[in-house]
């Protein structure tokens, strides 16, 4: 049998092509996300351990002050030095900083401007050419960016720093072992009091000290003794490991997130491989009959076919691999060109990954195969005899009852669950339900549109009638080609409505609680001293009020957000509004400002980020509570809540607010992180260029209009339902080649049909039209089936929701989506409508 | 229209067919000339092998030749187009195939109006239902094939190869798949459609008793038309097929 099977597969190969096809599709995209997410790993994690390699001890901010864009003060330092046991320390910080072209405009919009540090064992950067920087106006710049902008020892560069636009001669050209920067998009270095002025303006800090010692241990303890407690010692080897977790954390978010999807499209695959097993057992009827005749037994006749599956997706899950491989690499080369550099380069073939995946795509086909196979185990012998395969129509009774029973009781769940009180208890069963009523139902389904299409068909002349005939002759065939397309389509449209309404709610929500017209923002190093001064001369603006935040250490541990302000600038410029207190007492430096969540205490919710052990604390929410600080010197400080204020985007973002001075009693000296902006009447649009302009030349300072939460949580959804939709539309794709599969297959069976019409006189055009028309169908039913199915879910599940989100459907999105259904119908018809009117008529004579 | 055209409803002139190059050529037909006279019942004999399906296939323009003319009525199909030799098959000539290639989907009346149907046009109801009357099928029109015998099938496709009233009608062994009884029908209809109506009909079989339903019979041996025989009866046609050693 086993010969039987493999001669048999080498006569039909070309019957088995869009299983293949399928399969290649399915696999490849899960290798590729594999592999790419395997050689970004293993980049990232290469490059942290180089970065860092000489590195015993490290000094930073508390891990969850390092949140709020803590940094360790610059003076610092020289105590580290000092201390014993350390043989050399320096200041690492790193921030946005770019070379400038003539207009002013950053022709290195992803670099990074770094303290260069002095001490070679701590250094992961080498010098190609020229000098380390060692005085102001000196840059070091790496090997890429000086080639991009043929820079050489001795041009002079414009700068966009933090602290504004600057200018330096580059002294030399700096490498990171064999690639150019440790910073993706470039690195820029600095000599480190030029660094610490250029890139933390305010108040000079690095973002952590580098430490090499001979006993890393002692020294660790030396340490610890001499720094305060907001500051954190950590050994190199927990340092570069908790580097590595932040840097490379979002990958173990990225590979199952691609995994799921490529698991979805092998999913679609199986409805591609079932049918086209399908329709082989039914062209072979009379061989495997014949087969049965001479004594084989259904096992050998059911071996056979799995068998048969089983080559077939070996083969094709190896081709996979390949083209998954394949696939990765022009996915970067792509990326490239959009000047995306992925971390890590080429791909990352690991036997887990190739085994993996040969499993998966053979497992999948092997699966879909039972099903035919063990029909095709029942031929009975007698049928070799008889003339032709009976078209079994696939409208049991029992089929009837189930698929209708799963159906009818899907929906009544659904909207049980919509209407009822037990609401998302019945959304998980419904769907269920609702895609099993589908999957069983959906030949009867299929044969119902059919018989409703037919109407219409009728009135439009023979080849639409025929061709509605067609797809309503293999029920069975037809369902299970358009359920292929259902799910994906399903998916899509859940996801866009559903995501549509969750965002345009969440959005007016936001929108409704911003009160001021801009805010201005710094990357961690804050706003410069110099902007804050031009913004407040600004032609157009009424106030600014600058804010400084900081995460400061409570006496239980947590963190908590404080902002300092002058209370009074805030009013003007920001929605403070006081529910009860006194903004008076809090700007007399009393005690503090808390936002009125309806008494409730703001939970901070879970750990500060990653690699964070500690908490955010709770902000109190009531008068007369108070909050237990830990200030820069140790002791222990009580703030009062003074003042509560009306919960507004603004005052949001403030946590517990405090006039200035108290705020640098209580938390240290900070530059201002933030500046929120009043225009006078009529201005908005004309500051908001103005500033614009202003910070084009502080590198990583931000002018972004009041309601810029609303837009950023706007661009999110719309970024993560695009994602998403893209990702399903791999198993779009897949079913687009189930419907030429399907077609195809159909002509091929009815090669002598399509023989005679063309010999009664149904021109080619005819021909191809009813093929066409034919694929469409499909097609259309299956994008009915799909958009209907995801928009009533979709109607359900954000109606279960609590908070009456409307479901405000896009109709545009919802009508582009169907027409990518019908599209596929159209494109997938092209292939076999071409072949079917080449078939010679006097295939109509052919007595098979 | 010439006398010729008058007298002859299809005319094959030096038809030559070659299938294959080199060491694998064969010659299906080599330098055939015949005419089928208006309203006679020819048909065409010869062992597998001789041409005579190929000799059908390229008088029908269902394939072309490599050599030569097939003139239908006065139009060189030789000479036309994909697109117009189609629209000449959909009105001038009737098929009837031995597997009766009927549409599964459509119901007996609408496989009869196929033909007009891909025009776009409806039936003559007198013509149709004289049509329907001759084959006997006026109560059997709702049917889909699957209900039907294979003689009732095969009457429904004789029923569509008459209702265009074509030039000629083409048969491919129409009995093929029949057993005696539905086999003398159909031969019944074909040959009253040929006195009645003056329909032309050209028929290829192998089987002598069939044979003897039509007014003429050519013997095809390797490509060439070996022997004619004019008003035959089984026995003539039997003693014929001896002499010729086929």
């Amino acid at each position: 049998m086993l010969r039987y099977a493999l001669t048999t597969l080498r006569a039909n190969v070309t019957r088995f092509v869009a299983t293949a096809l399928a399969v290649i599709i399915g696999v490849g995209f899960l290798a590729a996300g594999l592999m790419l997410t395997d050689a970004m790993r293993v980049a990232l994690s290469g490059n942290v351990q180089r970065q860092y390699a000489g590195v015993d001890v490290v000094v930073e901010p508390a891990a969850s002050l390092a949140e709020f864009g803590a940094s360790v003060p610059a003076d610092v330092l020289s105590e580290v030095a000092a201390t014993p046991g350390v043989t050399a320390a320096a200041g690492e910080l790193s921030a946005t900083a770019a070379i400038l072209d003539r207009t002013g405009a950053s022709s290195t919009p992803r670099a990074k401007g770094r303290a260069w540090i002095p001490e070679a064992q701590l250094n992961p950067l080498t010098i190609e050419a020229g000098r380390a920087p060692t005085a102001d106006g000196e840059v070091v710049v790496d090997r890429g960016t000086a080639a991009d902008n043929d820079l050489h020892v001795g041009s002079t560069v414009r700068l966009g720093t933090p602290a504004g636009p600057s200018s330096a001669t580059v002294v030399g050209i700096s490498g990171f072992g064999r690639t150019d920067s440790v910073d993706p998009g470039g690195t820029l270095s600095f000599a480190p009091a030029t660094s610490l002025r250029l890139l933390s303006p305010g108040s000079p800090a690095w973002n952590a000290i580098l430490v090499a010692a001979k006993d890393p241990a002692t020294t660790m303890t030396a340490l610890r003794h001499t720094l305060p407690q907001s500051l954190e010692i950590t050994s190199g080897h927990d340092f570069r490991a908790s580097q590595q977790d932040a840097d490379a954390g979002f990958i173990d978010l990225l590979r199952p997130v691609l995994q799921g999807f490529a698991y979805l499209a092998l999913f679609v695959c199986g409805f591609v491989i079932f049918n086209t097993f399908s329709v082989v057992v039914t062209q072979r009827f009379r061989e495997l009959a014949l087969i049965r005749a001479v004594g084989g037994t259904p096992g050998q006749v059911r071996r056979s076919l799995v068998l048969e599956g089983a080559v077939v997706g070996f083969v094709s899950s190896a081709v996979g691999v390949a083209f998954g491989a394949a696939l990765a690499v022009a996915l970067q080369a792509v990326l490239g060109a959009f000047d995306i550099k992925l971390p890590g380069s080429g791909v990352a073939l690991s036997t887990g990954t190739v085994v993996l995946c040969l499993v998966v795509g053979t497992v999948v086909t092997v699966l879909s195969v039972i099903v035919p196979a063990v029909r095709a185990g029942r031929t009975k012998p007698v049928e070799a005899m008889r003339d032709a395969a009976v078209d079994r129509s696939g409208a049991s009774i029992a089929r009837a009852v189930i698929g209708g029973a799963c159906l009818v009781a899907a929906i009544v769940l659904l909207l049980a669950d919509r209407f009822g009180t037990a609401s998302g208890w019945f959304l998980g069963p419904g769907s269920l339900l609702l895609f099993v009523g589908l999957v069983v139902g959906g030949p009867l389904v299929a044969r119902l549109f059919a018989s409703l299409l037919r109407i219409p068909a009728r009135r439009s002349g023979v080849t639409a009638r025929l061709a509605v005939d067609n797809a309503g002759r293999n029920p069975k065939r037809t369902a299970t080609t358009a359920n292929a397309l259902v799910i994906g389509l399903f998916l899509v449209t859940l996801v866009t409505v559903s995501g549509d309404a969750l965002k345009t709610w969440t959005v007016e929500r936001i929108n409704a609680l911003s009160s001021s017209d801009f805010i201005v923002t710094g990357d961690r190093s804050g706003v410069a001293p110099d902007l804050v001064a031009q913004m407040r001369t600004t032609k157009g603006v009424a106030d600014i009020g600058p804010v400084s935040q900081a995460g400061v250490l409570t006496t239980s541990g947590e963190v908590a957000l404080v902002s300092g302000a002058d209370i009074d600038e805030l009013r003007r410029t920001t929605g403070l509004e006081v529910r009860s207190g006194s903004l008076e007492d809090v700007a007399a430096g009393r005690g503090a400002a808390v936002t009125d969540l309806g008494g409730a205490s703001t939970s901070g919710g879970g750990g500060a980020g990653p690699g964070s052990d500690r908490s955010i604390a709770a902000t109190p929410g009531r008068l007369g509570e108070s909050i237990e600080l830990v200030s820069p010197d140790g002791s222990p400080v009580g703030v009062d809540v003074l003042a509560t204020l009306e919960p507004k985007l603004d005052t949001l973002l403030l946590g517990t607010l405090l006039d200035r001075e108290r705020f640098t009693a209580v938390a240290g000296e900070h530059p201002v992180t933030s500046v929120f902006v009043r225009v006078e009447p009529g201005q908005a649009e004309a500051v908001g260029r103005r500033l614009d302009r202003l910070v084009a030349t502080h590198a990583g300072t931000q002018v972004q209009p009041g309601n810029f939460i609303g837009e950023i949580v706007s661009q999110i959804f719309d970024f993560l339902i695009g994602a998403v939709n893209a990702l399903l539309g791999m198993s779009v794709v897949i079913a687009l080649v189930g419907i030429v599969n399907t077609i195809t297959l159909s002509i091929f069976e009815r090669r002598r049909e399509l023989g005679m019409l063309r010999a009664l006189g149904m021109t080619r055009r005819q021909v191809a039209w009813m093929v066409r028309t034919e694929a469409v169908l499909i097609g259309l039913l299956g994008t009915i089936i799909g958009v209907g199915a995801g928009l009533l879910l979709g109607w359900v599940m954000i109606g279960s929701l609590p908070g009456h989100i409307p479901l405000n459907v896009n109709w545009t999105r919802l009508a582009l989506i169907a027409l990518v259904g019908v599209l596929a119908g159209v494109i997938a018809s092209i292939a076999p409508a071409r072949r079917a009117t080449r078939i010679e008529m006097v295939e109509a004579m052919a007595t098979t | 229209m010439t006398d010729a055209t008058l007298q002859w409803a299809a005319q094959v002139l030096g038809a030559t067919k070659v299938y294959g190059t080199g060491e694998a050529e064969v010659r299906a037909l080599d330098g055939v000339t015949v005419g089928f006279e208006r309203g006679r019942f020819t048909a065409i004999m010869g062992p597998s092998g001789s041409g005579k399906s190929t000799l059908m296939q390229c008088t029908a323009g269902l394939d072309r030749l490599t050599a030569g003319q097939v003139l239908i009525g006065d139009v060189d199909i030789t000479r036309l187009s994909e697109k117009q030799l189609t629209l000449l098959r959909r009105q001038k000539i009737g098929f009837v195939f031995q597997q009766f290639n009927l549409l599964p989907t459509l119901s007996a009346a609408e496989n009869i109006a196929f033909p007009l149907a891909l025009a776009g046009r409806k039936p003559e109801r007198d013509w149709m239902e004289h049509v329907v009357a001759t084959v006997g099928l006026a109560d059997r029109l709702r049917h889909k094939p699957s209900e039907l015998s294979g003689g009732q099938q095969q009457r429904v496709a004789v029923a569509r190869a008459l209702v265009e009233r074509p030039e000629i009608v083409v048969a491919d062994e129409p009995t093929g798949n029949l057993d005696s009884r539905a086999s003398a029908e159909i031969l019944t209809f074909m040959a009253d459609a040929v006195s009645q109506f003056g329909q032309t009909v050209v028929m290829v079989t192998h089987d002598p008793v069939s044979a003897a339903y039509a007014d003429r019979i050519l013997f095809l041996a390797d490509g060439r038309i070996v022997d004619e025989l004019l008003q035959p009866t089984r026995e003539s046609i039997l003693a014929r097929m001896g002499r010729l050693g086929l």
